[in-house]
C-alpha cells in the first residue's frame, strides 16, 4: 500500500512547527501504524535527516504512551484501539494521512509528535490514591466488595492515561481521565474515607492546569481506546456535589 | 573480590526472614530524613520500593525513562499474581508455593530467597487490596482465583486480563502519594547513563535528560536498580520498546557481578512474526491455556496445505489433530510450565508441522471450550484478549483457532544480589526483573508481579536499612567530587564518540542483526557449535557498531536514534556474556536448553552434579575476558528431583 | 483567566441549574400561549397575562427567571471562552469523532435563541416594563360600568369642578372612538395607545395593562415574524434535545436503570415543547 503522510514537525517546545509531506510505498496491510512510521524513520535516517519523534513503548495497547491524532481521530479511525494497535489495513491505498500531536494547553509539544502529559500525573498526585502506606493493612478478604461494584471499579480503572480523551474533546477537558480514577476509588470501600476531599482536590488541580470544561459532548467516550464510559463523569459530578454540600472538608485554593 | 557472600541468615528456612528482621539494624526517623536514596526505574519493583522508602521517611529520588511511571512494562502483565492465601481451600500453603517456585525454576534458585518470596506473597495481596486495586471478586464479595501453569492449585489473583496494569497503578498511586507528600522526587524522561562509585560504594548516578540531552549528576547514600530485564537483546520480544538492560550493564562495568545471564524465558503463547517490518511481539496471556487446547495437524501434508493457504484449520477433523501437550504431558496437559510448552512448540515446528506461513506457529483452539462453556463465558473470561488478537491478526478467534508461537519474554538472569538484594557493590541494590534471585532457570506464570512487589514493598525497605544504618555518619553526597566529574566526562565522551561514527548502518539494522544472531544461535535450542559461532559474530557486530553505526540528530535535543544506539552498545556486551554463560552451562535446565543434553525421551536433562550453581560474571575491563564465579546452591530443605509434569 | 474562582464542575452545575429553571418555565409559558388558540376573544389569554403580570409570587419568580436567563447566558459564554483557551492551537483536520447530534453546537443554538429572546423582550416584556410603546385595550363593559358610576356621582352632585371637566372630556373621547378600534365581539376596544386608554377610560385606568393578546395576534399576522419564530423554535428544539440529558449528566444523575428513562424524557420534551410553541404561528398562518 502507498500513502502520503502529512506530519507535524516541531524542533522543540518553543520552535514554530510546520507540516511536512512524505511519501511512503510498499507498506503491508498487516503493518501497524507505528511500524509504518518506523519504516519511514529508517528511510529518513538513510537520508541523514532527523527521524520523526513520537512516543511509543509497549506496542500492545496498554502502556498509554503512544498517541497520535490521525485524520481527525485520536488513535486513528479504528475504534477501541491505541495508535500502536492500529493497522494499515484500516486505511485505503493511496490515502493521504494527516498526523498531528495531541493539542491542548496543558500538553505542550516536546518535539514533533511528542507532547508532555505530566499534567495527568499531577492530577493523580492530588489524590488519585488511597493513602495506605506499606504494611499494617487488613486481610484482603476482610473487606467484602460486591462483584458488580468490583467489576465496575475495574472498568473505570482500566484507563491507560494516554490522554486521548483530552485530545478528542473540543474543549480539551480531562474529565473522563479524572472521573475514571475518582469513580474507581468512589466505588470501592477502600476509597471512601478520602472520597470527599479527593474529588475536590483533583478537580481543582485539573482546573488549575488549564484543561477545559466538560460540555457533555462525549467525544472522549467515543475515542477512548479502553472504552471508559461517560457514566464515570456523571459519578464524579455526583461525588463533587455531595462533597461540596455534605462534607466539611474543602480544597484550599 | 572473589567471595560471593549471599548473607543467608542462619536457622530453619521458615524462620530465616523473621530472624533477619528481628536482628537487622534500623535507622531512626530523624536520621532517615538525612539519607538520600536513588531509585532507577518506575515499574512494580521501582515504584513500590520508592513509595515504601519514601513513606519510611528517606529522601527518595526516582528516575523514569518515560513520561510517567504508569508506562513501565509491568503494566503489560496480563494474567495475575500468585499468593499462598489458600482461599480456595485446595491445599495451598507458603511451603507449597515455595516448592512450586523452586521446582518451576528447575532447582536453580536460592532456597532462602524463594521461601521469603512465598512468605510475603500474602501481604502483597492485602497491600494491593488496601490500595484499591480492583481484583476480581466472586458473588460473595470475596477475592477470586484462577489457576496458572506449573501449579495444581488455584492461587492466582487477577484483575480481568490487566492484573499487571492494576498492580502497577496501585504502586504508582502509592508513589504519587509520596510525591505529593514531598518524600519522593520524580524525574521523568531521564535515562541512567552511568553509576558513580566512590570509595567502593555506590554514591550516585549520571543521567541524560531525554528531552534536551542534558547530562546530570545525582548523589545519594544508596542506589536501587529496578530497570527490568534485557529481553530486548533478542530484538523481537514481548518487552516494550524502551525496555533495556543498559543500567544493569553500567553497573556490571562498575563492578557489580552479573548472574545467570543465559536464563532467558521464552513464552509459549505469543502472536507469530508476520514480516520484516515487525517491531515487537505481542503476548497472549498464559491464562488462555486454562481453556485453550494447543495442537498441530497430525499429517505433515495437512500442515503444508495450511501454510500454503489451501486448507483451513477448521476443516481438519479431530482425529487428524495432534494435541501434543496433552499427548506428552497428560498430568499437566496444556498447563505445563512455559519452557516446556515453548520447546514442545518448537519441536513440532522444526519437525515440519508448523501452521503459520513462515512455518513457525501452532494453534491454540477454543472450540472445545466454547462447546463446553458457551461463547458468553469464554467471552467473559478472555474477551479483551480475543479482541486484541482480532485487532492485530484480523482473524476472529471465536470462529478460528488462534495462531501462536514462543517468543522471548522474561529474563531470569540479572545483577547478582545477596539475601539483602545488595549487589557486589555496597550500596547498590537491585530489585525485580533486574536481579536474578528468585526464579532460577525458569519463572512460573504470575510470579514476576509477585517478586517485583515483594522486593519493593516488603524486602528492600528492611534490608536497605541494614546498610543505611551505617551511612548516617556520611554527610550529603557531593556531586562535585572527582568521581562524578570523571563519570560525567566519560558519558559525554561515549555519546560524542557514537555521534562521530557517522557510518552506514542504522541502529535498527544493527539491532535486527543482533536479534537474529541471538535468536538463531542463543535462542530456544542451544548447542555448543552454535554458541561458539555466536561469540565471534557478536564480537564482529560490536566492531561494526563502533565503526559503522549511523546516528542522526544532535546531542542537545530529543534524539531517539541516539537513545537506541546507546542501549544497543550495551546490549551487544550483554549478549556476549549471555552466549558465554550459555556455553559454559553444559546441561539443560529451565529456559536454558542445550540440545546435547536431553533424556532419551527428548526432555531436558539437568546436571545437578556439576551445575548446581549460579554463574556469576565479573567484568574485567574493556577487551578483557570476563571471569565467571560460582555461587553454589545448597538445597537443605528441599528434595531435588527431576522435573516431571507427565 | 480565572476570574471566577469556582471549580469547573461548580460552574457547570450552576449553568445546568439555571437551565433547569428555564426548562420548568417553558411549559408554563407554553400553556399560556396555547390560550391564544381558544376562540374566546382572548379572555383566557388576557386573564393569564393579568395573573402573570400582577401576582406577587409570580413577580418574585420573574426576577429569579430573569436572573436565570442572564446567568445561563453569561456562564455559557464564559465557559466557552475558557474552553477555547484550553486549546490555543487548533487541529488542522477537523474532528471526525462521532458525538451526539447537536451536543457540539449548544453555544450556537443557545446564541440564536438568545437573539430571539432579545426580540421577544422588545415585543413583550419591555412593553410591560413600559420601556417600549405597546398596544392596549379596554373592556367596553368595564368602561361603561365605571362611566355609569361616575355619571351617578355627577347627578348626586358629588363631583367637584375639576372632576366634572375630566368626565366631560372622557365622554367626548368615548363618543369619538372609531369603529375599527372596536373588536368584532364588541367586548373590547383594542389597538389603543396608553394615552388613548387613559383618555377614553379615565384616570382609573392609569395602571392599564398592555394587551398582549392583540399584540400577539398582530405579530403572528406578520408572515416574516412567524417564520423567524418557527425557525427559532426548531433551533430551541435542538438545544433542548441535548439539554435534559446533559443536565442529568452534570447533576450526576446517571443510573443503569433510570438513565434510559431520562433519555426518553429528554427526547419527548425536546420535541413536544417546541412543537407546542410552533403550533401557534402555524395556526395563525393556516387556520385563520
Amino acid at each position: 500500500m502507498d500513502f502520503t503522510l502529512k506530519i507535524w514537525r516541531q524542533e522543540n517546545r518553543k520552535a514554530k512547527g510546520r507540516f511536512e509531506t512524505y511519501k511512503i510505498s510498499n507498506i503491508s496491510p498487516d503493518c501497524s501504524f507505528l511500524e509504518m512510521l518506523d519504516i519511514l524513520n529508517e528511510s529518513l535516517v538513510d537520508k541523514l535527516s532527523h527521524p520523526i519523534c513520537f512516543d511509543h513503548d509497549c506496542r500492545e495497547g496498554i502502556c498509554g504512551m503512544c498517541g497520535l491524532y490521525i485524520n481527525g481521530h485520536p488513535h486513528g479511525p479504528d475504534s477501541a484501539v491505541t495508535t500502536c494497535q492500529l493497522h494499515m489495513r484500516k486505511f485505503s491505498d493511496g490515502e493521504t494521512i494527516t498526523i498531528e500531536p495531541w493539542r491542548a494547553k496543558p500538553f505542550p509539544i516536546i518535539r514533533d509528535l511528542i507532547v508532555d502529559r505530566t499534567a495527568l500525573d499531577k492530577i493523580i498526585q492530588e489524590g488519585g490514591y488511597v493513602s495506605a502506606t506499606t504494611g499494617g493493612v487488613p486481610d484482603g478478604n476482610a473487606i467484602l466488595i460486591s462483584k458488580h461494584k468490583a467489576d465496575e471499579a475495574m472498568d473505570s480503572a482500566s484507563c491507560i492515561g494516554c490522554g486521548a480523551c483530552v485530545a478528542a474533546c473540543k474543549n480539551a477537558s480531562a474529565m473522563l481521565f479524572v472521573s475514571a480514577k475518582v469513580s474507581q476509588l468512589a466505588l470501592l470501600p477502600q476509597g471512601k474515607p478520602e472520597a470527599a476531599i479527593r474529588v475536590q482536590n483533583m478537580v481543582a488541580k485539573m482546573d488549575d492546569l488549564g484543561f477545559g470544561n466538560c460540555t457533555n459532548t462525549y467525544a472522549c467516550e467515543a475515542e477512548c481506546p479502553k472504552q471508559i464510559k461517560r457514566s464515570n463523569i456523571a459519578r464524579m459530578n455526583r461525588e463533587f456535589i455531595c462533597a461540596k454540600v455534605a462534607s466539611e472538608e474543602s480544597t484550599k485554593r | 573480590m572473589n567471595t560471593l557472600d549471599s548473607k543467608i541468615p542462619e536457622g530453619q528456612l521458615s524462620e530465616k526472614w523473621t530472624k533477619y528482621k528481628a536482628s537487622q539494624k534500623l535507622v531512626n526517623p530523624a536520621n532517615k530524613r538525612k539519607l538520600d536514596v536513588i531509585v532507577v526505574g518506575t515499574g512494580l519493583a521501582g515504584s513500590s520500593a520508592a513509595a515504601s522508602l519514601g513513606a519510611l521517611g528517606f529522601n527518595v529520588k526516582i528516575f523514569c525513562i518515560s513520561d510517567s511511571p504508569r508506562r513501565a512494562h509491568s503494566i503489560a502483565a496480563q494474567g495475575g499474581i500468585n499468593a499462598a492465601k489458600n482461599y480456595q481451600n485446595d491445599g495451598d500453603s507458603v511451603d507449597r508455593l515455595f516448592y512450586d517456585t523452586i521446582k518451576g525454576g528447575d532447582y536453580r534458585a536460592r532456597e532462602a530467597n524463594v521461601y521469603r518470596l512465598a512468605e510475603v506473597s500474602n501481604s502483597i495481596i492485602d497491600q494491593c487490596v488496601a490500595q484499591g486495586v480492583p481484583f476480581a471478586r466472586d458473588y460473595s464479595g470475596m477475592l477470586d482465583n484462577r489457576s496458572f501453569g506449573g501449579a495444581q492449585v488455584s492461587r492466582t489473583f487477577y484483575a480481568k486480563g490487566q492484573t499487571g496494569q492494576q498492580l502497577l497503578l496501585g504502586a504508582y498511586s502509592a508513589l504519587s502519594k509520596e510525591i505529593k507528600a514531598g518524600t519522593v522526587e520524580m524525574y521523568e524522561r531521564r535515562e541512567m547513563m552511568d553509576l558513580v562509585v566512590v570509595d567502593g560504594r555506590a554514591r550516585g548516578i549520571i543521567t541524560r535528560n531525554l528531552q534536551n540531552g542534558e547530562i546530570e549528576r545525582w548523589g545519594a547514600h544508596a542506589v536501587v536498580i529496578a530497570t527490568g530485564g534485557y529481553g530486548n537483546v533478542y530484538f523481537l520480544s514481548t518487552n516494550a520498546m524502551n525496555c533495556n538492560g543498559s543500567a544493569a550493564v553500567q553497573c556490571y562495568h562498575k563492578g557489580a557481578f552479573f548472574a545467570n545471564p543465559c536464563f532467558v524465558q521464552i513464552h509459549p503463547t505469543c502472536i507469530p512474526v508476520k514480516g520484516d517490518y515487525q517491531s515487537k511481539l505481542t503476548l497472549m496471556s498464559e491464562s488462555l491455556r486454562n481453556d485453550g487446547r494447543i495442537w498441530v495437524p497430525k499429517k505433515i501434508e495437512d500442515a503444508v496445505a495450511i501454510r500454503e493457504g489451501k486448507l483451513k484449520p477448521t476443516e481438519i477433523t479431530e482425529e487428524d489433530r495432534d494435541y501434543y501437550l496433552e499427548r506428552r504431558y497428560p498430568a499437566f496437559g496444556n498447563l505445563v510450565p512455559r519452557d516446556i510448552a515453548s520447546r514442545a512448540a518448537k519441536e513440532r515446528c522444526d519437525a515440519g508441522y508448523g501452521v503459520a506461513p513462515s512455518g513457525y506457529g501452532v494453534y491454540l483452539d477454543f472450540k472445545t471450550a466454547i462447546e463446553r462453556l458457551g461463547r458468553d463465558k469464554v467471552e467473559a473470561r478472555y474477551g479483551n484478549l480475543f479482541q486484541m488478537y482480532e485487532k492485530i491478526v484480523d482473524v476472529d478467534p471465536y470462529e478460528n483457532p488462534m495462531m501462536i508461537y514462543p517468543a522471548v519474554h522474561y529474563t531470569m538472569g540479572g545483577l547478582w544480589v545477596d539475601y539483602e538484594l545488595q549487589t557486589t557493590i555496597p550500596g547498590l541494590f537491585a530489585t525485580g526483573e533486574a536481579n536474578f534471585s528468585d526464579h532460577g532457570a525458569n519463572r512460573l506464570g504470575a510470579s514476576a508481579l509477585m517478586q517485583g512487589l515483594a522486593d519493593g514493598y516488603f524486602v528492600l525497605p528492611y534490608t536497605m536499612q541494614n546498610y543505611l544504618s551505617d551511612q548516617i555518619y556520611e554527610s550529603k553526597v557531593s556531586t562535585e567530587t572527582e568521581e562524578f566529574v570523571v563519570a560525567e566526562k566519560s558519558v559525554k565522551e561515549k555519546l560524542e564518540k557514537i555521534m562521530a561514527i557517522k557510518g552506514e548502518k542504522t541502529v535498527d539494522t544493527l539491532q535486527r542483526e543482533l536479534g537474529h544472531i541471538m535468536w538463531e544461535y542463543v535462542g530456544m535450542g542451544r548447542n555448543a557449535q552454535n554458541l561458539q559461532k555466536a561469540i565471534p559474530m557478536l564480537e564482529d557486530l560490536k566492531k561494526e557498531f563502533w565503526s559503522n553505526v549511523r546516528v542522526t540528530g544532535d546531542l542537545t535535543s530529543l534524539n531517539p536514534e541516539l537513545e537506541k544506539a546507546v542501549r544497543l552498545a550495551d546490549h551487544i556486551e550483554l549478549s556476549q556474556i549471555i552466549a558465554k554463560d550459555a556455553l559454559q552451562r553444559e546441561e539443560s535446565c529451565g529456559g536454558h536448553y542445550r540440545e546435547e543434553f536431553v533424556t532419551e525421551e527428548g526432555e531436558a536433562k539437568r546436571n545437578d552434579q556439576d551445575f548446581m550453581f549460579v554463574g556469576v560474571w565479573e567484568y574485567k575491563g574493556k577487551d578483557q575476558e570476563p571471569v565467571m564465579h560460582k555461587e553454589d546452591l545448597k538445597y537443605e530443605f528441599i528434595n531435588v528431583q527431576q522435573r516431571n509434569y507427565k | 483567566m480565572k476570574l471566577i474562582q469556582f471549580a469547573s464542575i461548580t460552574k457547570k452545575i450552576a449553568l445546568a441549574a439555571f437551565g433547569l429553571f428555564l426548562l420548568l418555565f417553558l411549559p408554563v409559558h407554553l400553556g399560556i400561549n396555547l390560550c391564544l388558540l381558544r376562540d374566546d376573544g382572548g379572555e383566557w389569554y388576557r386573564n393569564a397575562s393579568h395573573f402573570m403580570g400582577t401576582n406577587y409570587i409570580v413577580k418574585v419568580f420573574e426576577i429569579v427567571l430573569l436572573a436565570s436567563v442572564l446567568l445561563h447566558i453569561c456562564l455559557a459564554i464564559y465557559l466557552t471562552i475558557e474552553n477555547w483557551l484550553a486549546r490555543p492551537v487548533r487541529y488542522k483536520v477537523r474532528t471526525k469523532t462521532k458525538t451526539p447530534f447537536m451536543s457540539r453546537y449548544m453555544i450556537w443554538t443557545g446564541g440564536i435563541v438568545a437573539c430571539f429572546l432579545v426580540l421577544h423582550f422588545i415585543n413583550f416584556y419591555f412593553v410591560k416594563l413600559d420601556l417600549v410603546e405597546g398596544k392596549y385595550s379596554a373592556s367596553i363593559e368595564q368602561v361603561d360600568k365605571l362611566f355609569q358610576q361616575k355619571a351617578m356621582k355627577l347627578q348626586q352632585g358629588e363631583l367637584n369642578e375639576k372632576e366634572q371637566a375630566a368626565l366631560m372630556a372622557q365622554y367626548q373621547a368615548i363618543s369619538q372612538i372609531s369603529p375599527e378600534k372596536m373588536d368584532k365581539s364588541q367586548k373590547n376596544m383594542v389597538n389603543l395607545t396608553k394615552e388613548e386608554v387613559i383618555q377614553y377610560c379615565g384616570e382609573d385606568f392609569k395602571h392599564v395593562e398592555p394587551d398582549f393578546y392583540t399584540m400577539s395576534k398582530d405579530l403572528f399576522a406578520n408572515k416574516t415574524y412567524s417564520l423567524i419564530y418557527l425557525v427559532v423554535f426548531v433551533v430551541l428544539g435542538f438545544h433542548l434535545y441535548h439539554a435534559i440529558n446533559s443536565l442529568a449528566q452534570t447533576l450526576g444523575l446517571s443510573h443503569r436503570k433510570y438513565s434510559p428513562i431520562i433519555d426518553w424524557v429528554s427526547i419527548f420534551y425536546a420535541v413536544l415543547v417546541p412543537l407546542g410553541f410552533a403550533i401557534i404561528p402555524l395556526w395563525f398562518m393556516f387556520m385563520n
